[in-house]
Formats: C-alpha cells, structure tokens, sequence
C-alpha cells in the first residue's frame, strides 16, 4: 500500500470533526448548523474508509456508504425543515427557536 | 321432521341479521315485512313438526335432534341439541303463530316511528330466543333461551330510549328477571354435581335418586327462575312497569309468550318438582296468592295497559296454581288461550291507543264503542273469553284448572276457593275497563278524535290480526271439552302426566260456581261503571294499599335499594375517595412535578445539548481509556 500512513487520515479527520463540532457549537445559522453536521459526518466517513484500507477489509467501506446514504436522508428532512421555518417568517436562529424548552 | 324445528328456530334469527345487517338500505316498511315473513317461515316449520309428531304413536313423540357437542368437559357434555316433543311443539306453535301475527300488527302500530328497523330486529330477535328456550334439548340451552328472551324483553321495553320512564322500568325488569336466571343457574350446578348432566332425561333420571333436600333445592331454582319470569309474588314488580315499551311488546312479550315461560318450565321440568311436593304446592300457593293479589290491584288502575299486565299476572297465577297441583295440560291449555285473548286484549289496546294518539288514561276514554264499532267487539270477545264466559276459550281452561284443584282435595280446596275469587274480580276489573273505554257517552277526548285520522280503525295490517285473533280466542277452547273429548290434554299425556283428574261431575260444578261468580263481577262491574247505580264504596285505607300496589315497591325500596345505596355511600367516603382517588390522584401529582423539575433542563438552546453531548462524550472517552 503506497500513499500517506494511516496517522494522517486519522488526523484529518480528527481536524474536520473538531472544525464540524465548532461550527454546530458556535454557528447560529440552522443552515450552516446542518453544514457543519455533515463535516462531522464525513470525518467519522474517512476515519472508517482509511482503516477499511489500513486492515484490507470492505466492511467499512460498506458502512460509509451506509451513513452517507442517512446522512442525505438528513439533509432532506433539515433542509425542509428550514424552508417551513422560513416560510413561517421565523427567524433563522438557532438560539431563538426555542419553543420546545420545559 | 327435526329439520322443520331448525328452520323453525333459525328463520327469525336469519331474518333479525337481515335487518339489522342492511341497516339504512332497505325501507322502515320493508323491514317489518321480512321480519313478520321470517316469523310465518317459522311458523310454517311448527307446523311441519307438528304434523310429523302427530303421524307418530304416542309414546315415540320425542326427537332430540343434536347438532353438534357444545361444551366438553371430562364426563360433562352438553350439545347444541334440540327436543321435539308434544310439549315443545304447542309451544312452538303458540310462539311462532302468535308472533307472527303480533309482529305483522307492528307495521302498522309503529309506522312513523323513528327507529322501526331496530324494533323489528329486535322483535325478530325476541321470537329466535323464546323459541330456542322452548325447543331446547337441555337444560344448558334452555338457560341460554331464557337469558335471551330476559335480554329482548330490556331492549324492547327501554325501545324509546329517550323517555326515562321506559329505562328505568327496562332496567327494573332486567335485574329482576336476572334474580331467577341465578337461582335457575344456582339449580344447574346442583345438578351437574348430583347427577352430571344437564340433559332433560339424564337429570329427571338422575334426580330421583338424590336426597330430598337436594331436590328440594333444585326445585326451589328452578321455582325461583319461574316466578321471575312470570312475574309472580314476589318477584312481579318489573311487569307492570314494562308497559312502557310499545304496546305489541306487551302483547307478546308481556302477555302471550315470554311471561309464560316459567309454566312452561314447571311443567317441562315436572319430575324435578314432583319428587318435591312441597315446592309443587309452594308454586300453587304463589300462583293463587298472585292471582288474588294482582287482581284486587287491577281493580283501581287507571292506565288501560296496566290494568291489563295485572290481569296477565293474575292469569299466569292460575297457570301456576294448575302446574303446581300437577295439572300440566290445564295448565299448557290456559297458556294457549291466554295467549290468544291476551294478545287480542293488547292489541285492542293498542288500537284504542292508536286512535287516540298515545293516550292510555282511562278515565280520559269512554264511548268508543260507536267510533270503533269493531275493535268494541274484538275487546268484548276478549273480555268475556278472559272472564271465562261458555263458550270462549277462557272458560275451557280456567276450568279445568280449577276442576283440578278442587279434584285434589285439602290443600287444593283452599287453592279452588282463592280461584273462584280471582274468577269474580277477574270480571270485575275486566268489565270495569270495558265500560270505562267503550260504554257511556263519548269524552272529550274521544269526540275530539272521532273522524281526525280518516283510516276508520286503523290500518290493515293491525286489524286483520286483531280479527284472527278474535276468531281464535272465541274457539279456542274447545279442544277441551270436559266430559267429551280431552285433545290437549291426551295430546301433551306423554311428555307430563297429570297428577289429578277432575271427574266429570267436578268438572261442570265448577262450571257452574266460575261462570256464576265471573257474572257477578261483570254484573257488579256494569252497577257501578256503566249503569252508574252504585258508586264505589269509600274504603280510603284499601284504596292507598291497592293504588300503591300493596306496597311491593316501597317494600324493595327499603329492604334492597336504600341499604344498597347506604352502604355504597359509605364505602365512597371511607374507602373510594381517600384510598383510590386519593391514590391515582397523588400518582398524577408526583408525574407532573418530576416532569416540571426534569423539564428545566430543557432550556431550547442547541448549543448547550451539543455541548451536553461533547461533554459526556468526553467524559466517557476517557473513562474507557483510563479503565482499559
């Protein structure tokens, strides 16, 4: 097997999922709290390819496949999420649609 | 032959299916035709049964005809199992014909109504259940006829349901009647741990060889049962009430079939009660009891239904005290023609009731006669053949009741006296009525309905039954005639042999005291109702006893429904409302308070569940990793 060691996928991917975790931490944006979900996503992705090929198996190919397949259908629904709410002349603020507290 | 006495059974229910399964598709109209024709169907299968019994000898007149094993349990079966015999086929006959033509009466009584689909089902209902208690091969199935045909009885009583009246009287009579299906049921279970077997010959075979105070228990059941059903001291209280349904109701529930039904179980279960005299005289003695009691309380009611459901109950005393003293074909006799001259009395009624738009006061009425010169006639026929006047069918089996009593000395004496009372009231309250609606100048209330309808009588449909029914009950009777021929009674000999035979002589002495005494109180009645000559004595004391109906009503009120209301209070207060309210009460509390103090960490702010997350996450991570 030739190309970069097994270490610096795991970095990479390490990197993209803290950048992912900030962006849901920080961002107030629902769109780009949905964008920075599916950075996390794809990190845990190639967190699970590059071991699929570090250890010569397809099982963890086929699971990346798996959870880019959910990961669409969760687009899908947020994104029509997001429409309704501005359809519903809300504000698109994470911090402020808070209908749901106790 | 037993296929006659299936079809018999299941057209009425298959026609109740019917009504009920097309619902709103088929016409008010059309409902009643399929359930008067599905009743005729099962008359015509009677009849086919009938005839194939009567081509038999006598002693081989008995099929059982089993479908299939009901229940099975170890050494205890019970089929679905059907009995043609002598007796099961007059009742079969009475049941359906009468039926028939009361249903057919229906269509033209309740036309208009909102709810007529649900009538006829009902009816038709009613007609499967007391043929199934009738042609039932076992006691297990005649207990399930009997439950039913109680059933029908609340439903068509409670018909207009929007009138608290009728509920409630429904409601009376359904529990009272469930106070007899339990001791019937107590009585069962008797058997089956005596005798294990529910089948009429296996148990009457089963019986003989039991302990007296065995027998004695069952038929005091069995007795408990029929006295509820018939509405006899001292469990009568719901029949009168039941006036409340439609008045064909009454008619053939209340007068002609179901309340019959504990004659019919007396004398189908004979060889129980004959191996318990002292029931058997226990059953005479209510039964003469009754007849007394209900006819005196007939004397001053003023609903012309009502006087007429006292005057079933003092006529089911008669059948009581002939059953009672084993005089089983004068007992099924007077059973057939009660139930042709009460049903015509009912539907006379109802005819009267029809022309005057639902009144039923009597004191309202008077001078019918000309408006209704028909329906005069058909009550008078009624009326006399109800008094026991020769020749109307009345006569014939009253007094072969009450020869028998006499034949049977002592305690029968007693029981032939209190029957020649009930024999003078009976015409007394009988004729009071008929003066009171038919005879005199026409009231207000008469004049004001005499051409209003412009349909004479009323429809067709009620006065062609009215009209057979007249026919039946004038000659009703002689299939009887003392000292010539005996049909009924030879016909029902082999399945209920009498206990006592009335010679001749007795017969006509009997004759003679009954129609003398029934004269008198038509003659007493005519004094005082109709010529006006004398007026009723003034008697404050005994008036209130019989308007309040000897106070049987009070007297539950007190025993039963007080105390059971009392003790229902005070359970509510000490134990319902501090233990179980109180305790569902604080398990909802507590709910709702750890919900508040959960729900405050739901702040609706994102960020802070992911940080919540990353947190535990972090957490966790490293507990693993410092574990490991």
């Amino acid at each position: 097997m030739t190309g970069p060691g097994i270490s610096w996928y795991v970095a990479l991917s390490g990197a993209l999922f803290g950048i992912g975790a900030l962006g849901v931490l920080l961002r107030r944006s629902p769109l780009i709290v949905l964008l920075s979900l599916e950075i996390m996503l794809n990190a845990a992705n190639l967190t699970l390819i590059a071991f699929a090929r570090h250890h010569g198996g397809a099982d963890g190919q086929i699971f990346a496949l798996a959870v880019m397949a959910v990961a669409a259908s969760e687009v899908v629904v947020g994104l029509g999420l997001i429409v309704a709410i501005a359809r519903g002349r809300l504000e698109l603020d994470v911090d402020k649609l808070n209908f749901l507290k106790g | 032959m037993t296929a006659g006495a299936w079809i018999c059974l299941l057209s009425p229910l298959a026609g109740c299916l019917a009504i009920t399964l097309a619902g709103g598709r088929i016409s008010r109209r059309t409902a009643g035709i399929v359930a008067t024709l599905s009743v005729f169907v099962a008359f015509a299968g009677a009849l086919v049964s009938f005839a194939a019994l009567a081509g038999k000898d006598a002693e081989e007149r008995a099929q059982l005809s089993t479908a299939w094993t009901w229940l099975s349990a170890g050494g205890f079966d019970v089929g679905l199992s059907l009995l043609v015999d002598p007796l099961a086929a007059v009742m079969m006959l009475i049941v359906s014909g009468v039926g028939g033509l009361i249903v057919w009466y229906s269509i033209g009584y309740m036309a208009g109504d909102e709810e007529e689909r649900r009538y006829f089902a009902y009816m038709a209902f009613f007609v499967f259940s007391m043929l199934l208690l009738v042609q039932a091969g076992n006691f297990l199935l005649l207990l399930v006829g009997w439950g039913l045909v109680g059933l029908a009885s609340y439903l068509l009583i409670g018909f207009w349901h929007e009138r608290p009246q009728a509920v409630a009287a429904a409601k009376k009579a359904f529990v009272m009647n469930v106070v007899g299906d339990a001791t019937m049921a107590l009585a069962f279970f008797v058997l089956i741990q005596q005798t294990g077997t529910l089948d009429f010959a296996g148990a009457f075979a089963g019986a003989e060889g039991l302990s007296s105070t065995t027998v004695n228990l069952v038929a005091l059941g069995l007795l408990g049962g029929a006295v509820a059903k018939s509405a006899q001291l001292p469990l009568h209280t719901w029949l009168p009430d039941a006036m409340e349904g439609p008045t064909p109701v009454s008619a053939l529930i209340h007068a002609a079939t179901m309340v019959t039904a504990g004659v019919y179980l007396i004398v189908r279960a004979h060889p129980v009660f004959e191996l318990a005299p002292d029931v058997q005289d226990l059953a005479a003695g209510l039964g003469a009891a009754t007849l007394l009691a209900a006819g005196l309380v007939a004397l001053v009611q003023t609903d012309i239904k009502r006087v007429i459901a006292y005057s079933t109950m003092s006529q089911i005393g008669y059948m009581f005290l002939g059953a009672g003293l084993g005089a089983y074909g004068g007992g099924m006799f007077h059973l057939m023609t009660h139930a042709f001259f009460k049903a015509l009395l009912f539907m006379g009624a109802g005819l009267v009731i029809h022309h005057l738009a639902g009144e039923q006061d009597m004191r309202r009425m008077g001078g019918l006669r000309k408006a209704m010169p028909r329906t005069s006639l058909a009550f008078l026929v009624g009326s006399l053949a109800l008094v026991g006047i020769p020749p109307l069918s009345g006569f014939w089996s009253k007094d072969a009741i009450l020869a028998s009593a006499l034949a049977s000395g002592g305690y029968g004496r007693v029981l032939f006296v209190a029957g020649l009372a009930g024999a003078f009231l009976t015409g007394l309250y009988t004729f009071r009525m008929l003066f009171l609606v038919f005879w005199g100048e026409p009231s207000g209330l008469v004049a004001e309905h005499a051409d209003g309808h412009g349909h004479g009588e009323g429809p067709r449909s009620m006065t062609v039954p009215v009209g057979i029914l007249t026919v039946l009950a004038a000659v009703g009777g002689l299939l009887e005639v003392p000292g010539l021929w005996h049909v009924f009674g030879d016909w029902l000999h082999p399945v209920a042999e009498p206990l006592v035979e009335p010679s001749t002589g007795q017969d006509y002495l009997t004759s003679v005291l009954a129609v003398s005494l029934g004269l008198a109180g038509i003659w007493v009645a005519w004094l005082v109702y109709a010529a006006r000559r004398r007026t009723v004595p003034h008697a404050p004391f005994l008036r209130r006893l019989l308007e309040h109906k000897l106070y049987f009503d009070e007297l539950y009120d007190a025993l039963f429904y007080r105390p059971a209301v009392g003790l229902a209070r005070f359970w509510r207060g000490a134990v319902e409302q501090p233990l179980i309210d109180g305790s569902i009460a604080g398990v909802a509390l507590g709910a709702r308070e750890a919900g508040a103090a959960v729900g405050r960490a739901q702040t609706g702010f994102l960020r802070s569940y992911v940080l919540a997350i990353a947190v535990s996450a972090a957490i966790l991570l490293v507990v693993f990793v410092s574990v490991k």
